[in-house]
């Protein structure tokens, strides 16, 4: 059975300018003990999906449709005590801001041993023991327990919060960029930490970051979005090695990793994310596209399936030879630059 | 903790003798008979001149401000005109009065501010946060001898609910602190100027208590606490008042300022007999080693009042190291 089921789900987060329509038509799902990466530029909406899966969206922030089942159940419809429950206990959250995520009035120790006893009847004694538990296993030493946040380093911090987020063998852990503040060195190691941990507890993940290199280790299955919608998902063996989405053959070229050309120059994509207020038509990606045609202005393209496990949603799924083949040439990406220059000048 | 503590009492001391000594001059600056500060001029001359010397009122200046400072550090403040006693003995005599009528204003206050503050930003939105401001800003707004009077006619003179005036009723007396404190008369003397009292110290607490609790709910640990599975309860009081609070006790703190100015009308409408009122009675009637002295010991209790709300903080924020 699949640990978790999206489907369908819309979100939008209502302003005075009116709605964003921040996700939509999003759908996968999630088996017990899979990771799966999600990427995507800044704003597409990666945070705002994670912090649905736990109803931890702000007082604008609506789920305008669809269905995300934990476990068989649908998580949208629960009341607040039965969410209530499963934070922590069910789905903990190792949240983009760690940083600023402990309270600094309490000692670390104290908000640990909060968590856990709002979810058991553990005596005070058995949730320290529990806690230096999960201390151990993250690498810190049990004296830290006693620490305020602010007598801790990023790195400090940012493990006792990954600890927290352990200290009830959640069955999905969401990460959302947990290491974005630290140095690689401290990164490498919290990242491994976090992975072998998972696989120990036979825990599922969902694992948020910018740099798709870290999914190419970490995770079985990799998810990229754009504008709120899924625009490719795949294993992520597959998509290292031959990524389909034009969006994805983008991204691929920014990062030099796991490139196998050495070109010198990355080339990223030009342009900016689209704007998700008003009336959307087409497909997303349509301004940034080099191989957008008219059909992609009008229609959205829907996620299809184009192997094994592997979806995006793009119109011409039978183009990806040229469109690899092109876009690893500068001048592909030039003329998006150009165009977009000419489409401002064209409205102005 | 107790050095830190230590070192802030150190400091107010100096405080004090630095305050006290502005005022010295200040009253020295006064034009007139500089003797008239310190002896009673309707008094006979021989008993003028034993006094003139005891102050050294035939030296010069710096010859009496030793004379005061030696006096202050024994706790000598000279004696009032008026009374012919002690200044020290009249004010301590007056402060417990005062200090009962402003810290119940207070606890109401900061009772109802604080917590009102913090439903007010949890319910945000809600009619009652807008009422809330309303109610508080009106007080704070309108003067305070002016609500006193009202607050009179309304419950004492056309309600009839409590007594208008005084600390206690005429005729009865009392002499220890328990006798004149701890009972059923003072209780009721004290209901209406204190709530007057607390009504114009509420504005503080409740708007800074609703704006840092709006800042502390948009802080990552509020949703980290969520994202824990906290109850809502335990999330308000134990993560958000608890850290909204901090900026409460500072202001409090500055405030102490204008409460005691603000002690002093209060005082004089509702006739209580404490330091403000005797403070506004000794300048009328040219008492001036009473005003000095209680000029004096009202700074001192300002800054011991800082101190206080200086210790708490550090209590509350771990933060805040006791260097
Ligand atoms: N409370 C809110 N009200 C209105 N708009 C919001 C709110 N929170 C986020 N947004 C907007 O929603 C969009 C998606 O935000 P989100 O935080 O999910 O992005 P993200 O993919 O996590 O980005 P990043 O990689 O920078 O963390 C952004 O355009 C953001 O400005
Ligand atoms: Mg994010």
């Amino acid at each position: 059975m699949n640990l978790l089921e999206v489907k369908n789900l819309d979100i939008d987060y209502v302003t005075k300018e009116g709605n964003l329509k921040v996700v939509r038509d999003v759908s996968f799902t999630l088996k017990q003990g899979e990771s799966v990466g999600l990427v995507g530029e800044s704003g597409c909406g990666k945070t705002t999906l994670a912090k649905t899966i736990m109803r931890l969206l702000p007082d604008n922030g609506v789920i305008s449709g669809g269905e995300i089942n934990y476990k068989g159940e649908n998580i949208v419809t629960k009341n607040k005590e039965e969410i209530r429950k499963l934070r922590l206990n069910e789905i903990a959250m190792i949240s983009q801001s760690a940083m600023n995520s402990l309270n600094p009035v309490y000692t670390v120790g104290e908000q640990i041993i909060e968590g856990i006893r709002s979810h058991t009847n553990m005596s005070k004694k058995e949730a320290i023991k529990r806690a230096e538990e999960v201390f151990a296993i993250i690498g810190l030493e049990k004296k830290r327990l006693k620490s305020y946040p602010h007598q801790m380093s990023g790195g400090m911090k940012q493990r006792a919060i990954i600890a927290m987020a352990l200290s009830l063998n959640p069955s999905l852990i969401i990460a959302d960029e947990p290491t974005t503040a630290l140095d690689v060195v401290v990164q490498d190691k919290i990242l491994s930490q976090i992975t072998e941990i998972q696989k120990q507890t036979k825990s599922s993940m969902i694992f948020i970051t910018h740099d798709i290199s870290i999914i190419s280790e970490l995770c079985e299955t990799i998810i990229v979005m754009y504008g709120g919608k899924i625009m490719e998902k795949s294993s992520s063996k597959v998509f290292f090695k031959a990524p389909y989405h034009p969006y994805s053959l983008g991204l691929q070229n920014a990062f030099p990793s796991i490139l196998d050309i050495d070109k010198g120059d990355l080339i990223s994509i030009p342009g900016a994310p689209p704007n998700l207020m008003g009336e959307l038509k087409g497909c997303r990606f349509k301004e940034r596209c080099p191989f957008r045609t008219d059909k992609c202005m009008e229609e959205l393209p829907e996620l299809k399936e184009i192997g094994e496990d592997h979806q995006i949603a793009c119109h011409y799924p039978e183009r990806v030879d040229e469109f690899r083949e092109e876009s690893k040439k500068k001048e592909t990406w030039q003329m998006v630059s150009d165009r977009i220059i000419n489409e401002s000048k064209g409205d102005a | 903790m107790l050095n830190y503590i230590a070192r802030r009492v150190g400091i107010m001391l100096l405080m004090i003798i630095l305050v006290s000594t502005m005022i010295f001059f200040l009253f020295r600056a006064m034009p007139g008979d500089p003797t008239a500060f310190v002896v009673d001029p309707s008094m006979a001359p021989e008993a003028r001149q034993v006094l003139i010397e005891r102050y050294g009122l035939d030296g010069s200046l710096w010859d009496q401000y030793k004379v005061f400072i030696k006096d202050l550090v024994k706790f000598d403040l000279g004696n009032s005109f008026f009374y012919g006693r002690p200044v020290m003995k009249i004010i301590t005599d007056r402060i417990p009065a005062t200090l009962i009528l402003m810290l119940t204003g207070m606890i109401i206050a900061y009772g109802i501010g604080v917590f009102g503050g913090a439903l007010m930003a949890w319910k945000r939105g809600h009619k009652l946060e807008s009422a809330g401001i309303t109610i508080a800003l009106i007080f704070r707004s309108a003067p305070t001898f002016w609500v006193a009077l009202m607050s009179i006619i309304l419950f004492s003179v056309n309600l009839k609910w409590f007594p208008a005036q005084g600390m206690r009723t005429s005729g009865y007396t009392g002499e220890t602190f328990k006798e004149i404190f701890m009972n059923l008369d003072f209780l009721k003397h004290l209901i209406l100027p204190s709530v007057v009292a607390g009504l114009y110290f509420i504005a503080t607490p409740l708007l800074i208590m609703r704006n840092s609790m709006l800042e502390v709910l948009s802080e990552d640990y509020i949703e980290m606490a969520r994202a824990k599975g906290l109850r809502e309860n335990r999330i308000l009081y134990k993560h958000a008042a608890r850290n909204a609070l901090l900026p409460v006790v500072t202001a409090g703190a500055l405030f102490l300022g204008s409460a005691i100015g603000g002690m002093v009308l209060l005082e004089t409408v509702f006739s209580w007999p404490g330091l403000g009122r005797e403070i506004v009675q000794a300048v009328t009637r040219h008492d001036y080693p009473l005003a000095q002295g209680a000029f004096i010991i009202m700074s001192s209790l300002m800054m011991i009042m800082n101190l206080v709300a200086d210790i708490l903080y550090a209590v509350l924020d771990p933060r805040i190291s006791y260097r």
